[in-house]
């Protein structure tokens, strides 16, 4: 479509370089800044758009922004234009999964006895229930159902952490939100890790690489994470504390991070929370604890949703498909609101649920790690994957809604008392 | 408007104490002002055996109230066992519990107001003040035997205002900024219309008079709703001081309630002359001048016509109360007020010292949240 647009003013270019012979040769592919200031601005539209006329969470129009004007439907972000925005990707998902590192408070599972209940409940049930369903209702293989579970099982801290940031929310359902989604991601990083040495067992018959890989993944984010940390507090530590300098020497040390862990082809996604649990662990004087990141990360959120949007293989979409993502999620729902319901615990039944459907979003570090997996078999692993990337995909619409809907039915966020004319 | 009546005076012990302190609820990611109020209370199991845990205006807060006691001894392990009570309690929900009259740097329209119809009728009221009234007090009631004795001990401990204001002075950081003051909290609190001084007024006669004035004049609908410095409370047959900042420890919070309570036994015991015309004119000044300069102020005398250094006043004080304080068994919790008369040193000056040291208010939050359970006293 986007050659309609462009093969008039390419002929028009081409005379007239005979011509002006200052002019360079017509540009083949789009600047990487224009792209990113097209992304930024298609997303934004959109979602500024939808929330203020809908009320619908802004990511959920960053990622329609991203449906429509990918492959899937206008083709006017072409794949090329999306592997050449990946860094952009990449640096705005380590930056978010940063965040959610140094929200991960384990100390709190120490003190409540009922959240480590409820964490491990999440955990082993989301797993287990879409492993079987994977296996048993869908018939993929063992390795494929444990690599859809290993997906699918943890909720999407990006999507999580801006939504509660959009609703300013505050309170204990905010707070375990953030807490089931922290642990849950560092559980399906373990189990992402695990399934990359079963497919190459399974599809290869390989063991050096069903060994090796593993813990290249692993140790490589832990070593650049850890690197990272080591890095950002050291150069901090020489800074006033909460200045700005702090920031960007924290932000510039996370972008490091991603680099090398590109470069050596370890998830960013996993480096970065990595780096983010290190940074709140290790800074036993409280060198960067208060540094927040500026408000500015919304513009690299924007792209990363637009761009998460524009991956999801919607052209592909079949109704058995669709019909099979659907019971994946549901099965998935039913594990984590029955996890809430049964641990227990001081928070009233009611506030535990409201936690269950809080952490039901699947979004950016699901789909990285689907196609993640899928890159190592690209032949059979993009089709085995195709369950999780659907129900990543109906859950990129549905995620953030039903996050903020437990957000407001709690009554945490502010904009219910903005609505009433309460100064919020 | 529905007013309520004033009712009979509750006799109650002489010298009976009772302490409240509103306590600040905060993040232990950040050490910033949390929302978590209602949900703390609301999954909270306890028999009420130390006193009470209740609701204040805004999700923020919290406040403790001991059950009345005799001495003050008894009131330090009241206020003991509701802060750990308290402290186990926001452990399991990951919140941290801190002394202070303001919060350092907390932005006050993030607060939210409780829910329940006197909260609702606050803020409907006093619309923005509501939300700034996020400042943390601690009140101290002194049992009366009778209704004109309150009245009468509600004038003479008005002189005394400055006094409690210094030495629990603990709000010294407003939205982040020193604010040179050592209790800027008092300074949310005089917005409100019904705040201030009580009347000259000389027996109870003479009070539910002017309290049926006040409802007449569609001005006040309850006592709650009168926000005075010292303010007789009927149906718990006391004396409320209201003037002080929640300070930074519970010893220190006990401190000032063995002061209150051996004050007023002087008080009582010599009954001096009270001059409450002469006084009026000089309170708002005096109470100024404790808010901003704290032990360093210099208190008006409209009956010597001078000014004294309240430092000083304060150390005559102290020593006045002293056989009082032992007649009572609580002379051992002066002894802390007199040491920070004589150093100059009060928790104004530990907050402001630690945000030297630190150089954010994060850190002075989160040493100041340790230093509430005991940790680095």
């Amino acid at each position: 479509m986007i050659e309609t647009i462009t093969s008039p003013l390419r002929a028009v270019w081409e005379s007239l370089l005979e011509r002006l012979f200052f002019l360079p040769p017509f540009p083949e592919t789009i600047d990487s800044l224009a792209l990113f200031s097209l992304l930024l601005v298609v997303g934004l539209l959109l979602g500024e758009w939808l929330h203020a006329h809908a009320r619908w969470p802004k990511v959920t129009g960053y990622v329609l922004a991203g449906i429509v004007f990918g492959p899937s439907a206008l083709s006017w972000i072409s794949i090329e234009a999306l592997a050449q925005a990946r860094p952009i990707a990449d640096a705005a998902l380590g930056l978010l999964m940063m965040e959610v590192g140094r929200r991960l408070d384990l100390s709190w599972l120490r003190r409540n006895p009922e959240l480590l209940r409820s964490t491990l409940a999440d955990i082993t049930l989301s797993f287990a229930l879409i492993f079987i369903f994977a296996l048993w209702l869908v018939g993929l293989t063992p390795a494929w159902a444990a690599a859809t579970a290993a997906v699918t099982m943890a909720s999407a801290p990006a999507v999580v952490l801006l939504t509660i940031e959009e609703a300013k929310a505050q309170g204990q359902v905010t707070e375990r939100i953030i807490l089931h989604t922290a642990i849950s991601s560092a559980a399906s990083f373990v189990a992402f890790a695990i399934v990359l040495g079963i497919v190459h067992a399974e599809l290869s018959e390989d063991w050096l690489n069903a060994l090796v890989h593993p813990l290249w993944v692993v140790v490589g984010a832990l070593l650049v994470g850890g690197m990272g940390t080591w890095l950002a507090l050291r150069i901090a530590k020489t800074l006033p504390k909460g200045s700005l300098a702090q920031v960007f020497v924290l932000i510039a040390c996370a972008l490091l991070a991603v680099g090398i862990a590109r470069m050596l082809a370890v998830p960013v996604f996993l480096t970065l929370f990595l780096m983010g649990v290190l940074l709140a662990s290790r800074d036993q004087q409280q060198t960067l604890r208060y540094t927040a990141l500026p408000e500015g990360h919304w513009l690299l959120a924007i792209v990363l949703f637009v761009i998460v949007g524009a991956s999801l293989p919607w052209q592909e979409f079949t109704w058995l498909a669709g019909l099979q993502a659907l019971g994946l999620l549901l099965v998935r729902a039913a594990a984590k609101a029955g996890a809430m319901a049964w641990s227990g615990g001081s928070l009233p039944l009611p506030k535990r649920l409201l936690v269950g459907m809080g952490i039901q979003p699947l979004s950016a570090t699901a789909v990285f790690m689907a196609y993640e997996i899928a890159s190592l078999y690209p032949e059979v692993g993009r089709s085995a994957l195709t369950l999780p990337l659907f129900a990543a995909a109906m859950m990129e619409l549905v995620g953030p809604a039903l996050c903020r809907l437990a957000l407001h039915r709690s009554g945490e966020c502010e904009s219910g008392e903005r609505n009433r004319g309460g100064i919020a | 408007m529905t007013t309520k009546a004033l009712g009979d005076f509750k006799d109650s012990a002489a010298f009976s104490l009772g302490v409240e302190l509103e306590l600040q609820l905060v993040s232990k990611r950040d050490f910033d002002l949390t929302r978590g109020a209602t949900d703390l209370l609301g999954s909270l199991d306890y028999d009420e055996r130390f006193g009470e845990i209740k609701l204040e205006i805004t999700e923020s807060m919290i406040e403790i109230s001991t059950q009345p006691q005799s001495t003050v001894d008894g009131i330090a392990a009241d206020l003991g066992g509701l802060r750990d009570t308290l402290r186990q309690h926001c452990e399991r929900n990951n919140i941290g519990v801190c002394g202070g009259g303001t919060h350092p740097f907390h932005h006050w329209p993030e607060r939210r107001i409780c829910p329940g119809d006197r909260f609702n009728d606050l803020y409907q009221r006093y619309g923005y003040l509501a939300k700034q009234f996020t400042v943390f007090g601690q009140h101290v009631h002194v049992g009366c035997t009778s209704a004109d004795e309150a009245i009468w001990l509600t004038q003479a401990l008005g002189v005394y205002v400055p006094a409690f204001i210094a030495l629990s002075a603990s709000s010294p950081f407003v939205d982040g900024v020193d604010s040179f003051y050592q209790s800027a909290r008092l300074n949310a609190v005089s917005a409100f219309p019904l705040s201030g001084q009580c009347p000259p007024l000389g027996s109870w006669q003479e009070f539910t008079e002017h309290f049926a004035f006040l409802q007449a004049c569609g001005i006040a609908q309850g006592i709650k709703d009168l926000y005075w410095d010292v303010r007789p409370k009927p149906e718990f047959g006391t004396v409320e001081i209201r003037v002080c900042d929640t300070p930074l420890t519970i010893e220190q919070a006990t401190s000032l309630a063995a002061l209150a309570q051996s004050l007023a036994r002087w008080l009582l015991r010599t009954r001096p002359p009270l001059h409450t015309a002469k006084q009026a004119h000089v309170a708002r000044y005096n109470k100024f001048q404790a808010c901003r300069y704290g032990l360093e102020a210099m208190i008006s005398d409209p009956v010597n016509l001078c000014q004294t250094p309240l430092k000083q006043t304060l150390a005559d004080l102290l020593e006045a109360v002293s056989d009082d304080a032992r007649e009572l068994d609580c002379a051992h919790w002066l002894t802390p007020l007199k040491q920070a008369v004589a150093e100059n040193m009060g928790d104004a000056a530990w907050l402001r010292a630690r945000e030297k040291q630190h150089g954010n208010m994060n850190d002075v939050v989160r040493e100041a949240s340790e230093r509430l359970m005991g940790k680095n006293n």
